[in-house]
């Protein structure tokens, strides 16, 4: 826990004071890594959204239309994706996904000595490996849930327009009106945490490798394990926070 | 900081336990500029644990280390990294980055640490790799070259910022004899007429009496952690320590505890404690 800590307080100081005293990070390498963790998965994102989107249409209907009250399918969709379901389930997809990777890269170069390599070469590893993973994760996590949001609309759309022949027009408008603005601020507030619990708990768990392969595996399993446990209880208290108080 | 009389590096009772282990025990030894020290020994008798000591990895139980006349395991990172610039190191792996082509990863010390020209750091970068003979591969990953050639371009790596002190362990492991006679000419060229210093951990005894120029031996079983032999080449060869006369001439018999006396090996099969670890 206090080596975790110190990690988050080393990227926070080659982020910020690190840069001002002539050491930065490499920009081309943030753009790389937003490409890999974030770019690369937008078909899964969009995909997963997509499926939780029109199941939530279609359980919403189910519902609903016991009450005559189809009309709020739209509300349903739209409050629970832009509070909840996205970020949450983006952070899932891309802990998964992204997470697991970055953990298993750095946990085989710490065992193949190539960390051990830069510290000898005076290149500090947290500024060049894990700041542009940190700034790529924080900025693309967000940007995933954006669009996640949009596909998942697009799916309980899908279920409102065929099914329960509602226009594009009233889908929208009921969209639109029942969230408010705030509702997708908080949730990329909620991304923004969950990116950077997830992208912290993965390289630390990376770095901390010992023993080889199977040490690279454990700590693999340990980091999408963690990042899981702790996106779920900040999302439970961020949304205690938001929405109960 | 650093005067010509002042030595290079500078170990004081190094002791370093890991646990109850006791890895190295009261190592005491110097190396003068442009000196090429060979530390030798058996597996396990902790060479490489010795080198990281003097890299600045792994801090001292009790003792010291100073390079450059500084307490290597008192320097904050800061420090640390300032001394770093200073010196080169080959590990025994190569430790290349596996994201980078081999051009790139030559390039990693040249453009981290000085304000060079794209264009002259590329011309530098093919002069270390023509060094190693390597000139044409700038542009293949690890992955797709031999352990050997990884090898040479990892000390093409060390050598990018001509480094005045140079850390190899096993630099010639895997390498054909060929390569190894141009590893060693390598290393001889630039400490003899350069005035590099260079520690170099090696089991290749042929290179290592053609590079040395001081040699110490680490011991083994009751020696664990102590060095039992010290002193230029000739001195090492006319030493008649029948442990290092026996490692030095890689003979399977002697006192070097690998095979066991009946009596040893029925004991130790039937888990009875031997003598030696009784003592």
């Amino acid at each position: 826990m206090k080596k975790y800590l110190t990690l988050n307080g080393q990227i926070l100081y080659w982020l910020l004071v690190g840069p001002a005293r002539g050491q930065p990070f490499k920009f081309f390498q943030v753009i790389r890594q937003m490409m890999r963790i974030g770019a690369k998965a937008l078909p899964m994102a969009a995909l997963t959204s997509f499926s939780i989107g029109l199941t939530l249409a279609m359980q919403g209907a189910h519902e609903l239309r016991r009450m005559g009250a189809e009309m709020y399918v739209a509300d349903l969709v739209s409050v629970s994706l832009l509070r909840e379901l996205g970020p949450l389930l983006i952070a899932v997809i891309v802990i998964g996904r992204s997470g697991s990777a970055v953990t298993a890269e750095l946990g085989t170069m710490k065992v193949s000595e190539e960390i051990e390599a830069l510290q000898v070469m005076a290149i500090n590893p947290i500024r060049f490996l894990v700041v542009p993973r940190f700034l790529a994760m924080v900025i693309m996590l967000p940007v995933l849930t954006v669009f996640g949001n949009y596909v998942g609309m697009l799916g309980g759309w899908t279920i409102c327009h065929y099914a329960l022949e509602m226009n594009t027009a009233t889908y929208v408008m009921r969209s639109v009106e029942a969230a408010r603005l705030g509702d997708l601020y908080t949730g990329l507030l909620k991304s923004l945490v969950f990116g950077w619990l997830v992208i912290t708990i993965a390289c630390h768990a990376g770095l901390e490798v010992e023993g080889g392969a199977e040490g690279v595996g454990t700590a693999t399993t340990a980091s999408v394990v963690y990042s899981i446990l702790a996106v779920l209880v900040a999302n439970a208290i961020l949304t205690s926070l938001f929405f109960f108080t | 900081m650093t005067t010509e009389s002042k030595p290079v590096i500078e170990v004081t009772d190094l002791v370093k336990k890991l646990g109850s282990r006791t890895i190295l025990d009261g190592i005491n030894f110097t190396v003068n500029r442009g000196d090429t020290l060979i530390i030798m020994g058996c597996s396990g008798c902790g060479k490489s644990t010795l080198l990281r000591h003097l890299i600045g990895a792994l801090q001292p139980t009790s003792g010291s280390v100073k390079v450059f006349g500084e307490d290597i395991s008192r320097m904050s990172e800061r420090e640390l990294t300032h001394l770093r610039k200073r010196f080169g190191m080959l590990f025994q792996s190569g430790a290349l980055l596996q994201s980078l082509t081999v051009g790139e990863n030559v390039a990693l010390p040249i453009l981290e640490h000085s304000r060079v020209d794209p264009a002259i750091a590329e011309l530098e970068i093919k002069m270390k790799l023509e060094l190693v003979g390597l000139t044409g591969f700038e542009d293949l990953k690890p992955a797709e070259i031999s352990g050997g050639m990884k090898k040479r371009v990892g000390l093409a790596r060390a050598l990018a910022l001509d480094p005045e002190l140079l850390f190899s362990d096993e630099p010639t492991s895997g390498l054909d004899p060929v390569m190894t006679a141009v590893v060693d000419q390598l290393t001889k060229d630039l400490t003899r007429k350069m005035g590099m210093t260079a520690v170099v951990v090696t089991h290749d005894m042929t290179s290592a009496f053609r590079i040395g120029t001081r040699m110490i031996m680490l011991g083994s079983g009751k020696y664990q952690g102590k060095i039992i032999a010290e002193g230029t080449p000739q001195q090492i060869r006319a030493n008649p320590d029948p442990m290092l006369q026996q490692f030095i001439n890689g003979l399977a018999d002697g006192p070097i505890p690998l095979r066991l006396s009946k009596d040893d090996y029925i004991q130790r099969l039937l888990g009875i404690p031997s003598r030696m670890e009784q003592k």
